[in-house]
């Protein structure tokens, strides 16, 4: 006999609402429909009837969490549209600002998973570690959450000399405690008992389903934006794209500490190789007629956004591809056959942001409705 | 013992006032040091008894789904018998407010009732989050029960004994239970059992908050899960007094300095210390799943219970 246990839109593995109609048989997770819609912000149609300045704010605050990623996006998108080129100094400036973001936000990810396990004195640690970086933020721009520091055309705030010095301290710091996080994480009993081998994405799945960032990376996917399609000042540093064969949360969760080792050594290289020179162009009041696509590396993966313009100051439309929307159909390979007491870590591993990611309401999920959408979603990122 | 004597020991001292007391403090206490650990300043030592006497100020709601009878009277059973067990227990002295020759297999009996409580609450409840949790209640129990009896059945046998007032008179004369080489395997079983008995890290799974919200209590609140809420602490409270009088002595009177320091003083140390130590368990640990708690029960722990029985025999 089965019978549905409800995971949402109210419950406390999830951080915000969206629904889980989990099918179980004792323990056993028997079938998964997702239902998505509950936050739908209208986001899209908003950001068509603002000017592109304007815009960018709102895109900022598409995301509470990668609000740099999706500010950067967006100034790609329209950038490329206006055929202006941003100064040198502002991409390195952009570079170091996204890669803060990323570590603030795998901190955030591996204190919530370490909460979805049970482990709440790891969560409090590691989330008492992110304020670190979340000071950086708050010294380089003057704000913790919101740094809103890329503008079109380039950055609003200069990385000054005498930032570095406090940054290298904080990194210095940082690099030993996530150090220590990743010797927890693959040495701690109870810690492995949860995550090994629960929640297995296999390598051909993650390729099928189009998984995105750490998601496919620990399904070992080596697929980076940074790297695959350089931006900002990505072409010219070196870092390496973090892989993990495991396929399971614990891969999932060592790609994302992993990554964070990566991100310190990016910000120092970028700190050392960031020109002098101008922080932004001119960014002209209008914009001619046009269509463009950019594409950044989230902290949760690849982020798109797509945008249109007639002429004038505002855009004539906008689609935005969060990661969690190309993660999300991987969840249903990861969570049938496991068992209730994995589905919080597991739903947790694909690292969901909803609210960024309700575009429409996905009514009927029978078993297949999640699959198409996705697979559209293919044809648009491979044509 | 005249009926007043009855009464004042079940709703004065060692029962619900004392208990309930140091049951909430404890509590308490078990809340500050955990933020301490986790680096947070962490609520009050006093924090328990406002949040209980908060819910019991709240309306009283029972679920029109739910089986109304069942779900009202769980709490009100769970408390009761987790009062009584103080009777039995030799808080003060060696000598409990009630014995009889038996009085082991009461307190062992009387230990459950709250989980059991708990489970009926959940089935009673009509919300599948209480079903699931009731369900690994059941399941966690026949785990740590089987270890925590054997634990204390080698205790027993050691002494001769059912009766936990020989049990604490034999340490009197003889040093704990816990020093003795052959028992020290049983004292850590039991330890390890009432980690699952009293539903903490690792083995919270029973009430797991970020998969099945709150288990069996889901659907409780107010005064009815508040009336949990104490026997829960009273629980704690009652699961470290037994391990504490089986295997650490018990209540031990000492004269300092020509002040006579009455038995409870040592005792609640004890407790105290116990509870401590679970405390400090639940923080460095990740919750394990209810597959992996019964393999750790049913192996690790009963093979440290069995060792115990085995070479007492």
């Amino acid at each position: 006999m089965t019978f549905v246990l409800p995971i949402g839109p109210q419950h406390p593995a999830l951080k915000e609402p969206e629904h889980f109609r989990v099918e179980v048989k004792g323990e056993e997770v028997v079938d998964v429909d997702v239902r998505l819609g509950y936050v739908h912000r209208g986001i899209e149609r908003e950001l068509a009837r603002r000017s592109f300045a304007r815009g960018l704010f709102l895109s900022q605050r598409v995301c509470g969490i990668c609000t740099t990623h999706h500010g950067l996006c967006y100034c790609q998108a329209v950038e490329q549209l206006a055929g202006v080129e941003v100064p040198e100094r502002a991409e390195y400036a952009r570079t170091i600002m996204a890669e803060l973001e990323r570590i603030q936000s795998h901190l955030l990810w591996t204190g919530v998973a370490a909460h979805e396990i049970g482990f709440d004195t790891l969560f409090m640690l590691l989330w008492r570690d992110r304020e670190l970086v979340m000071d950086l933020r708050e010294l380089i721009s003057g704000n913790r959450v919101h740094p809103s520091m890329e503008t079109l055309g380039g950055v609003r705030w200069d990385i000054r000399p005498e930032h570095e010095l406090k940054v290298e301290r904080s990194l210095k710091k940082l690099e030993a405690e996530v150090k220590r996080y990743i010797d927890l994480f693959t040495s701690d009993r109870t810690i492995l008992a949860r995550c090994e081998g629960v929640g297995v994405l296999r390598r051909q799945d993650a390729l099928e389903l189009c998984a995105v960032g750490p998601t496919a990376r620990g399904s070992g996917v080596p697929f980076d934006v940074r790297r695959d399609d350089p931006y900002a000042a990505y072409g010219e540093l070196e870092f390496e794209v973090v892989t993990e064969e495991g396929q399971d949360v614990l891969a999932r969760a060592l790609v994302r500490l992993r990554e964070i080792m990566e991100s310190i050594e990016i910000i120092r290289e970028a700190i050392e190789a960031m020109p002098k020179g101008a922080l932004r162009a001119r960014f002209p009041p209008e914009v001619p007629d046009g269509e463009a696509v950019a594409r950044v590396e989230a902290p949760r993966g690849e982020l798109l956004y797509y945008v249109m313009a007639r002429g004038g100051d505002k855009p004539e439309r906008v689609r935005i591809r969060t990661p969690t929307y190309a993660n999300l159909a991987s969840l249903k390979p990861m969570l049938v056959g496991s068992t209730i007491a994995d589905v919080p870590i597991v739903l947790a591993s694909i690292d969901p942001c909803f609210s960024c990611t309700d575009r429409i309401t996905v009514v009927d999920v029978e078993t297949g409705a999640s699959k198409v959408v996705s697979k559209l979603e293919l044809r648009r990122r491979t044509s | 013992m005249n009926s007043l004597d009855f009464l004042f020991a079940y709703f004065v001292f060692p029962g619900l006032l004392f208990a309930g007391v140091v049951g909430l403090l404890l509590g308490g206490i078990d809340r500050k040091l955990t933020g301490r650990m986790q680096n947070r300043v962490g609520p009050p030592i006093w924090q328990e008894f406002l949040d209980v006497g908060k819910l019991f100020s709240k309306e009283d709601i029972t679920p029109s789904a739910a089986q109304g009878l069942i779900f009202t009277a769980a709490p009100l059973v769970a408390l009761g018998s987790i009062v009584a067990i103080f009777l039995l227990l030799p808080v003060n002295s060696p000598r409990p407010a009630l014995s009889s020759v038996a009085d082991l297999i009461v307190i062992i009996y009387l230990l459950n009732i709250p989980a059991i409580c708990a489970m009926l609450g959940g089935y009673s409840s009509a919300c599948p989050f209480g079903v699931v949790g009731s369900g690994r209640y059941i399941a966690q129990l026949l785990g740590y029960e089987l270890v925590f009896i054997l634990a204390v059945l080698a205790a027993a046998l050691r002494v001769g004994s059912l009766s936990v007032a020989d049990v604490v008179a034999y340490q009197a004369g003889k040093g704990w239970l816990a020093l003795q080489p052959r028992l020290l395997p049983a004292a850590v079983a039991a330890i390890l059992a009432a980690q699952g008995k009293v539903l903490r890290v690792p083995f919270d799974i029973p009430e797991a908050e970020t998969e099945i919200v709150h288990g069996p209590l889901t659907e409780y609140s107010g005064p009815k899960l508040a009336l949990f809420r104490i026997a829960y602490d009273i629980e704690v409270f009652a699961v470290a007094a037994l391990i504490v009088a089986l295997f650490f002595g018990g209540p031990v009177a000492h004269t300092l300095d020509g002040i006579y320091v009455p038995g409870v003083v040592s005792f609640l140390i004890k407790c105290f210390a116990l509870v401590l130590l679970t405390t400090c368990v639940r923080n460095i640990c990740a919750r394990l799943r209810i597959d992996q708690a019964l393999k750790f029960f049913w192996t690790f722990a009963a093979l440290l219970a069995f060792i115990s029985l085995v070479s007492v025999l």
